[in-house]
This record gives structure tokens, C-alpha cells and sequence, in this order.
């Protein structure tokens, strides 16, 4: 699996420069501990469906691609650094963080697309627009699990056997993506 | 009588044409060498800028592409700024102007023209701090900003840009301790193949950010807040870089198609030059030999 390989390798890249920089918050994001699913986010989503939800207007962008532009969609699943977030029309206005994970977008006349993203923003608008700003994203079915399983090995070696605190917060963050992508691509 | 009529042709030829001067004299034999010399000069430059111009056109469809996923991103990115209706405030804080220009010259008014947009902007925001990318900016603004600059970068965008370096970019102006309350990024912004606009876009700090008037609509917390702000100077800066390396690349190939056109003129005076002092050369000569003879 040729793409499914050149995605991992991407996702790894990406990751070389926070090596240089870790005590930056920017990247910091997948350090951080994972937290309990959120409480209200998803409670609050869910309160709105029930009121005949307004439209989801969704931009999914990677600097060098866009995914989609100005779509409407129903529902997108995401996880933050909050928590795992289920999306519809006339969600809370929120800025959240994205942890490495799936995103799921349903829409009414397309089948379900699944995306890997290794991190960014997501964010609300007050007229039920959504923006998210990822920073590398593939297509669920190009991830390679046992590349990941490989990779993620290594990295959990190198995350013991580290000689610098930045070179083992680099390693870190290695471990947390890979995790996602073989939690993610083990359940397509 | 030949030699008595063609002697102010001759002089005709020779003095006649002001124009056509390019600092040689056009008068007598020792210039055929010179105008030759010259013609070939300008054929070989004519024939870089050709070549320079062929590289610019093909360079700038694929910056194009860059840039329109780049502004899509960009515009994402930053339309929390209008929902929120964030504003700068001029009086807390220090403003920063990072500066996004390029190594490479040969490409028309893009750098001056960045550095006389921040000029303005220094004189208006004295107490500003200014970083720089790209040397031809830095070698423009050095001269009377010298002590606002606190970090300058080199050799950016040398192929096409991409994120990475520009979160790196962004780290390190993060790194040097500037406590800013908003991150003006001035950069070319790309109109179409044959114009660009210099433009300053803002990056407010997430000081600003939590001053913003509808902010208290959004579901946010503070950590979140200051990566947002440091994610979006990455974002800003990368967007920059993207617009103003094709704004460039199609100011030199517009640049170097009208260098070619001008070499093809001066190509096409110089050999009317040459090939009117080579016949004045040689009615010169006829007109000794005739003489010779009718004096024999």
C-alpha cells in the first residue's frame, strides 16, 4: 500500500521540526493528556438536533489542499483537546483544538467520508459555519495499519531511550499520532 | 564626380543619427568592432532573460496553485477575526512587522514596493519591531531601521513554500520574546499575473483576541486561545509567503519579457548601426582608390 505508506510518512515529517521546538504551546498540542470525553459539548450538539437543526456549512483546509470548501453537511464528528465533539447546524459558537483522531463528516445526499487529521483548529461560527484548519489529512482508507504498528514501535523506543527532554517530547508526540492512526485505520 | 556627392552621405550616416548612439561613437572604423562587441553582448543577454522568463512562466502557474489552496487556508483560518470582531489596540503593547520578501531580485517593484509600505509604517509606528524575511528586504530597510530589526531570515521559499517552514519561521520569531499585541504580516498580495498589491494582515495576540468585543459567544479556553495565536501567525506567515512568492515569480517574468523585448530593439538598432558604418567603411574606401586612380 504505496499512498497509505507516503501518508505515514508525511505525518512523521510533519512532526520533525516540533522536535527543535518543544516547550512551544503551538506544539504542545499532543502532549497533552488525553481527557476524559467531554461532558457538555456533546450534550449541548445533540439539545440543538432536536430542534430541526439549521444548516452545517463545512471548510476543511490543509495548507496545501483544500478538502472541501463552504459544503453543507449535517454532522461532523471530531476529537479535540476537549473532548470528542459530535457537530450539527447551530452548534455553540466554539474554538477547539484538534487532537490527532478521525473526523467524520455525514452529509445528507453523500456517504459518510472519514478523514485522519494529525492536528489544527476547528471552529464555530455564530452562523453555523465550520472551519477546520487541519494540518495534514487523509483519507481514512490510505492509512497503512501495519506501517503504523512499525512506526509506532519505533517511536515507543525512542520515547524510553531519548537522550534530550525535546528529543523525548518529540518522540512523544510521534507515539500519540501513530496511536490515533492505528486506533483509526484498525476500525475501517 | 562619385567622391564629390557621396562624401555628405557619408557624413550623414555618420553624425545623423543621435539616437542610435548607446554611447559608442559611430564614426569611424575602430567602432565596427565596438558595435560588434556590443551586439553580441546584448544577444546573450537577450537570450538570459528569454530563458529567465521561460523558468519565471512555468514557476508561476505552479506558486499559483500554492497559493490559491494557501488563501482558502488562510481565509479559514482567520475568520474567527471578523466574527469576533477583534480590532487592534494602538496603545497597549508594541506592534511587530514581519516583512515577507525573498532573495531574488530581477523581478520588477516587489521588494521596493514592500519596503515603502513598511516605511510608512515604521514612521506611523516608530516603536515597532520589525522581522524580516528575505535579503532584499533586509538590504532595503536596514539602511534607516537598523535597530528595529530583531530577527532577520534568509533563503526562504527557495523551492515552493510549505507550512513546516513557515511554522518554523513563526517559532523563531516567537523565540526572540517579542511581546506583541498584534503581528502585522506585510506581504505582495497576488491580483492576477500582472499586478499585485501590497498589503499589511493582521495577527492579533490572544490578549486581543480576549478583549474582542463578541468573544464572550464562543466556547473557548485560554490555553486554546494563545496556541490559536500562535497557530495563526504560522498560518498568516505561510499565506504570505505563498502570495508573495507568486506575486514575484510573476512580476519576473513579466520583468525579464520586457527585458527580452528591449534586448530584441537594441539587437535591431545595433545592426542598422553596424551595417551602415560597415558601408560607410567601404564607400570610404572606394572613394581612396578612386581618388588614387584619377590622380595617377
Amino acid at each position: 500500500m504505496a499512498t497509505g505508506h507516503s501518508a505515514l510518512r508525511s505525518l512523521a515529517d510533519l512532526d520533525l521540526p516540533r522536535s527543535k521546538i518543544p516547550q512551544r504551546n503551538m506544539f504542545r498540542l499532543a502532549t497533552r493528556a488525553v481527557r476524559p470525553i467531554a461532558r457538555y459539548p456533546l450534550a449541548r450538539a445533540y439539545a440543538t438536533e432536536a430542534s430541526g437543526a439549521g444548516k452545517l456549512r463545512l471548510s476543511f483546509t490543509l495548507p496545501h489542499q483544500t478538502l472541501l470548501s463552504d459544503v453543507e453537511v449535517t454532522q461532523v464528528n471530531l476529537s479535540s483537546s476537549e473532548g470528542d465533539m459530535g457537530i450539527l447546524g447551530e452548534h455553540v459558537p466554539t474554538v477547539a483544538q484538534l487532537k490527532p483522531g478521525v473526523i467524520e463528516i455525514f452529509s445528507a445526499t453523500d456517504k459518510p467520508k472519514k478523514f485522519f487529521a494529525s492536528g489544527g483548529f476547528a471552529i464555530i461560527n455564530p452562523d453555523s459555519t465550520l472551519n477546520i484548519n487541519a494540518l495534514e489529512a487523509f483519507p481514512i482508507e490510505e492509512l497503512d495499519v501495519d506501517a503504523a504498528r512499525r512506526a509506532l514501535d519505533d517511536a515507543t523506543r525512542r520515547s524510553t531511550s531519548a537522550a534530550t527532554e525535546a528529543e523525548r517530547v518529540a518522540a512523544k508526540i510521534e507515539l500519540e499520532v501513530y496511536e490515533a492512526v492505528v486506533t483509526a485505520a484498525g476500525k475501517q | 564626380m562619385l567622391a564629390v556627392r557621396s562624401l555628405p552621405r557619408v557624413a550623414s550616416a555618420a553624425t545623423g543619427q543621435p539616437a542610435i548612439s548607446f554611447g559608442v561613437q559611430t564614426r569611424n572604423m575602430a567602432t565596427l568592432k565596438e558595435i560588434s562587441v556590443r551586439l553580441k553582448s546584448v544577444s546573450n543577454i537577450a537570450k538570459i532573460t528569454k530563458s529567465m522568463k521561460m523558468i519565471a512562466s512555468t514557476k508561476v502557474t505552479k506558486a499559483q496553485r500554492v497559493m490559491e489552496t494557501a488563501r482558502v487556508y488562510g481565509n479559514s483560518a482567520t475568520a474567527l477575526y471578523q466574527h469576533t470582531g477583534t480590532s487592534t489596540n494602538e496603545e497597549s503593547g508594541k506592534p511587530l512587522v514581519v516583512v515577507v520578501s525573498s532573495d531574488r531580485g530581477l523581478c520588477g517593484g516587489i521588494h521596493s514596493s514592500l519596503s515603502k509600505t513598511t516605511r510608512k509604517y515604521l514612521s506611523a509606528h516608530p516603536e515597532a519591531a520589525l522581522a524580516i524575511l528575505g535579503q532584499k528586504a533586509k538590504a532595503q530597510l536596514q539602511r534607516d531601521s537598523r535597530q528595529q530589526i530583531v530577527v532577520t531570515f534568509d533563503s526562504v521559499a527557495k523551492n515552493l513554500p510549505t507550512w513546516t517552514e513557515a511554522a518554523l519561521i513563526a517559532d523563531e520569531i516567537l523565540k526572540t520574546g517579542i511581546e506583541f499585541e498584534t503581528a502585522n504580516i506585510i506581504y505582495n498580495k497576488f491580483k492576477s499575473v500582472i499586478a499585485f498589491d501590497t498589503v499589511i494582515v493582521p495577527v492579533h495576540s490572544y490578549k486581543a483576541l480576549l478583549e474582542s468585543p463578541k468573544l464572550s459567544a464562543y466556547e473557548v479556553e485560554d490555553p486554546v486561545l494563545k496556541n490559536y495565536e500562535e497557530f495563526t501567525l504560522a498560518n498568516t506567515v505561510f499565506w504570505g509567503i505563498a502570495e508573495g512568492n507568486a506575486s514575484e515569480m510573476a512580476a519576473k517574468r513579466t520583468a525579464m519579457e520586457n527585458a527580452t523585448k528591449n534586448a530584441g530593439e537594441m539587437i535591431q538598432k545595433l545592426t542598422l548601426t553596424y551595417n551602415r558604418s560597415r558601408q560607410a567603411t567601404i564607400t570610404n574606401e572606394l572613394i581612396d582608390i578612386i581618388t588614387g586612380a584619377m590622380a595617377v
